[in-house]
C-alpha cells in the first residue's frame, strides 16, 4: 500500500503521492510491454517519474496528459501509435483514480479520527478539570464540615452552660432554704437575747436606786431573771452553731461554684465530694440516702470546680434513677498506686443495654423534653478525659447503675 | 476556506451538499454533472456502500478560467447523511465556502430535516465556520413525490430565516440548477470581497455563474 501523503483530504493530488513503491514498479513493467522503449512518465511539471530505455528528447515522441480531476497531474510520452498511447493513458488514469479514491478516503478518515481524538482529548481535559474542581470542593467540604462541627460543639457547650446555670439556680434555691433555717433561729434567739438584756438593764436601775436588799431580791425573782440567765448561754451557743453552719455552707458553695477559668490546683478529691454532697443535700435527701465511703487519697492536681460538676452530675443522675422510691447512693473512693478510683453506685432503675451504649453521646437523653439536654454525661466524660482519666459505666435494669472514674494522681 | 494559489494562479472553492440521509445530495451532484457545461468538468468520484448510501463523500470537480487567466476550481462534495458518520461529515464540512442544505420534502421527514440542520449548524461551529456568514441555500427536494409538505407550509416554516429557499425534484433535474446558481451568487460575493474577483481578475458575478452553467466566459467577454 502506498504511503498516505500529508495535507487535507480535499487538497490537490499529485502523481508522486498516488504512485509509489511496488505499484509504480508494476505499472512500469506493464507500460514497458505496452509502449516499449523511449517511454516516459512525468509529473505535471515535467519531472520524470520513470523512463524506459533511452528516453532523451525525441522530436517524434507523442505526449498525452493524465487527469484525475480537472488539470493534468502528469504526462505519458512514447514513440508509439496514438491509439496505443491513449489506451495506455486511460489505463494509467484508471489506476490513478482508484489510488486517488483510496487516498482521499484514507485522509478523510484520518482527519475524522484525529478530530474525534482531539474532541476526546478536550473532553478528557474538561473531565480532568472538573475532577480537580470536585477535589477542591471535597477538600473544602471537609474543612466546612469541621467548621460546622466546631460551631455545633460551641453551641453544645453554651447549651450545657445554660443548663448548668439552670442547675445552679436550682441549687441556689436549695441553698437559700439551708441558710434561711439557721438565720431564722439565730434572729429569733437574738431578739430573745435582746429582751433578756432589757430585763437586766431594768433590774440594774433598781440596783442603783435602792439599798433595800429584800426589795431587790423580790424584784429579781419577779423579773424571772434566774431562768433567763440559765437559757442565755445555750441561746448564744445555738446561734453560734447556726452562724458556723452558714459559714460552712458558704465555704462549700465557694468550692463548688469555682468552675470557670480556674487554674489547676492541688486538691483533695474527698473534700470536693463532701462539699458537693453538702451543697446538693437539699435536692437529694428526700429521694436517696447518700453513703460516703471515702478512703485515704493523695492530694492531686486538678480543676476542682470541674470535678464538682462531674460528681454533681453523677449524683443527680442517680437521684433521677430513683423513680420507684427512695434508694441508696454509695460514693466510694480509693487509691491504688498512682490511680484514684471514684465509684458512684445507685440502687435506681438501671439503664437498658441499648441505651447504655449511647449515654455518653451528645444530646442523648431519656428524659422528657425540657428536663435535660443530654449533655451532662458527655461533658462529664470530656472533663475526666481532660484530667487524663476515664469513666466507665455498668448497669442492670431494676438493680442499679455504677459509674466508675479512674483518675491518675498528678502532683 | 478557499485559497488563492498565486504561484499557480488558481482559486480552489469548496462547496458542500449537506442534509439528512437519502434526501438526494448525490442525485443533485449527478444531475449537475449532466447539466453543467463548464470549460473544465471532471468525473464524479464516488465512494458508496452497496446500498447506494454515501460512505465517505462524492466529489464533482468543475472549473473555468477567469479573463485574468485565474483558474477557478470548484470541488462539490456531498456528506454522508447517516447519523453515525458524523465524524466524516464534520471533516468534509471543514474549510467549505458554501453549503446547499438538501431537505426531504416528505411529511415523514420533518424531524430528520430539523436534526440534520441543527447538526449542520453545530458542526459548522465545531470546524470553525461562522454559520451566520456562511453562504447557504436551503433546497426542499423530492417535490415529485406524493405526501410532501406543501410549498406554502414550508415557506411559512422558514419565513423567519434569512436563507434562500428552493424547491426541487433532483431525480428529474428540476430546481437543481437554480439552487446551485443561487449558491454561486452568494459565494461570489464572499470571494469577491476577499480576493477582488472583479477588480483584480475582471470576473463579474454574472460571468462567475454562467461560466459554470454554460462555459461562456467568452461570451461574457464579448458582451462588454
Amino acid at each position: 500500500m502506498s504511503v498516505i501523503a500529508k495535507g487535507n483530504f480535499d487538497g490537490d493530488l499529485r502523481l508522486h503521492d498516488l504512485l509509489t513503491g511496488s505499484e509504480l514498479s508494476r505499472l512500469r513493467s506493464a507500460i514497458e510491454v505496452i509502449l516499449g522503449e523511449g517511454t516516459r512518465l512525468t509529473d505535471e511539471a515535467g519531472e520524470v517519474i520513470f523512463s524506459i530505455g533511452t528516453a532523451d528528447a525525441d522530436p517524434g515522441r507523442r505526449r498525452v496528459a493524465l487527469r484525475i480531476e480537472l488539470e493534468p497531474v502528469g504526462y505519458i510520452e512514447a514513440n508509439n501509435s496514438e491509439e496505443r498511447l491513449h489506451a495506455a493513458a486511460l489505463l494509467i488514469e484508471q489506476i490513478l483514480k482508484s489510488s486517488a479514491r483510496y487516498h482521499m478516503a484514507s485522509k478523510l478518515h484520518l482527519e475524522a479520527v484525529h478530530a474525534d481524538y482531539e474532541k476526546l482529548q478536550q473532553k478528557h481535559e474538561a473531565l480532568r478539570e472538573s475532577e480537580v474542581r470536585y477535589k477542591a470542593l471535597a477538600e473544602n467540604l471537609e474543612e466546612r464540615v469541621k467548621e460546622q462541627v466546631k460551631t455545633i460543639e460551641t453551641a453544645q457547650r453554651s447549651l450545657y452552660q445554660s443548663e448548668k446555670m439552670a442547675s445552679v439556680g436550682q441549687l441556689a434555691a436549695g441553698m437559700a432554704h439551708e441558710i434561711n433555717n439557721p438565720i431564722g433561729f439565730i434572729s429569733s434567739n437574738l431578739s430573745t437575747a435582746q429582751s433578756y438584756v432589757e430585763k437586766l438593764s431594768t433590774f440594774n436601775q433598781h440596783l442603783c436606786n435602792s439599798n433595800d436588799v429584800s426589795a431587790l431580791r423580790s424584784a429579781w425573782s419577779q423579773s424571772n431573771l434566774d431562768d433567763d440567765l440559765q437559757d442565755f448561754p445555750s441561746l448564744l451557743q445555738e446561734s453560734l452553731d447556726g452562724a458556723n453552719r452558714i459559714a460552712r455552707i458558704i465555704a462549700d458553695l465557694k468550692v463548688f461554684s469555682n468552675v470557670d477559668g480556674q487554674e489547676e490546683e492541688l486538691a483533695d478529691i474527698n473534700e470536693i465530694i463532701r462539699a458537693m454532697c453538702n451543697v446538693s443535700a437539699g435536692q437529694v435527701k428526700q429521694h436517696a440516702q447518700v453513703i460516703l465511703e471515702l478512703g485515704d487519697l493523695l492530694m492531686t492536681r486538678c480543676r476542682a470546680g470541674h470535678l464538682s460538676q462531674v460528681f454533681l452530675n453523677l449524683l443527680l443522675n442517680a437521684v433521677e434513677a430513683m423513680d420507684v422510691g427512695p434508694g441508696e447512693i454509695r460514693i466510694q473512693t480509693s487509691q491504688d498506686g498512682d490511680e484514684i478510683t471514684i465509684r458512684f453506685a445507685d440502687t435506681g432503675s438501671g439503664i437498658s443495654e441499648p441505651e447504655l451504649t449511647r449515654i455518653f453521646e451528645p444530646f442523648f437523653t431519656t428524659r422528657d423534653v425540657g428536663q435535660g439536654t443530654g449533655l451532662g454525661l458527655t461533658v462529664s466524660r470530656d472533663i475526666i478525659q481532660a484530667h487524663d482519666g476515664r469513666i466507665e459505666v455498668s448497669s442492670q435494669l431494676g438493680v442499679g447503675t455504677t459509674f466508675t472514674i479512674h483518675l491518675p494522681v498528678r502532683e | 476556506m478557499a485559497e488563492l494559489d498565486e504561484k499557480n494562479n488558481k482559486l480552489a472553492i469548496k462547496l458542500v451538499y449537506y442534509g439528512p440521509a437519502l434526501s438526494g445530495k448525490t442525485t443533485n451532484l449527478m444531475r449537475l454533472h449532466d447539466l453543467l457545461q463548464p470549460d473544465l468538468k471532471g468525473e464524479i468520484m464516488t465512494l458508496e456502500t452497496q446500498n447506494d448510501r454515501t460512505l465517505f463523500f462524492d466529489l464533482l470537480p468543475l472549473g473555468f478560467r477567469a479573463p485574468s487567466g485565474l483558474l477557478v476550481k470548484f470541488k462539490l462534495f456531498t456528506v454522508p447523511g447517516q447519523v453515525a458518520h458524523d465524524g466524516t461529515r464534520k471533516a468534509v464540512l471543514s474549510r467549505t465556502d458554501g453549503v446547499v442544505f438538501v431537505a426531504d420534502s416528505q411529511r415523514t421527514q420533518g424531524v430528520n430535516n430539523a436534526e440534520s440542520f441543527e447538526n449542520l449548524a453545530a458542526n459548522a461551529a465545531r470546524v470553525g465556520l461562522d454559520f451566520d456568514r456562511l453562504p447557504l441555500v436551503v433546497q426542499f427536494n423530492k417535490r415529485d413525490l406524493r405526501d410532501v409538505l406543501s410549498e406554502e407550509e414550508i415557506k411559512t416554516r422558514w419565513q423567519d430565516t434569512k436563507w434562500p429557499l428552493y424547491f426541487s425534484a433532483a431525480i428529474n433535474g428540476n430546481g437543481v440548477n437554480d439552487t446551485f446558481q443561487q449558491l454561486l451568487i452568494d459565494v461570489y460575493k464572499d470571494m469577491d470581497r476577499r480576493y477582488g474577483l472583479q477588480s483584480e481578475h475582471r470576473l463579474k458575478q454574472r460571468d462567475f455563474v454562467t461560466s459554470l452553467m454554460t462555459g461562456s466566459v467568452g461570451s461574457g467577454r464579448a458582451c462588454r
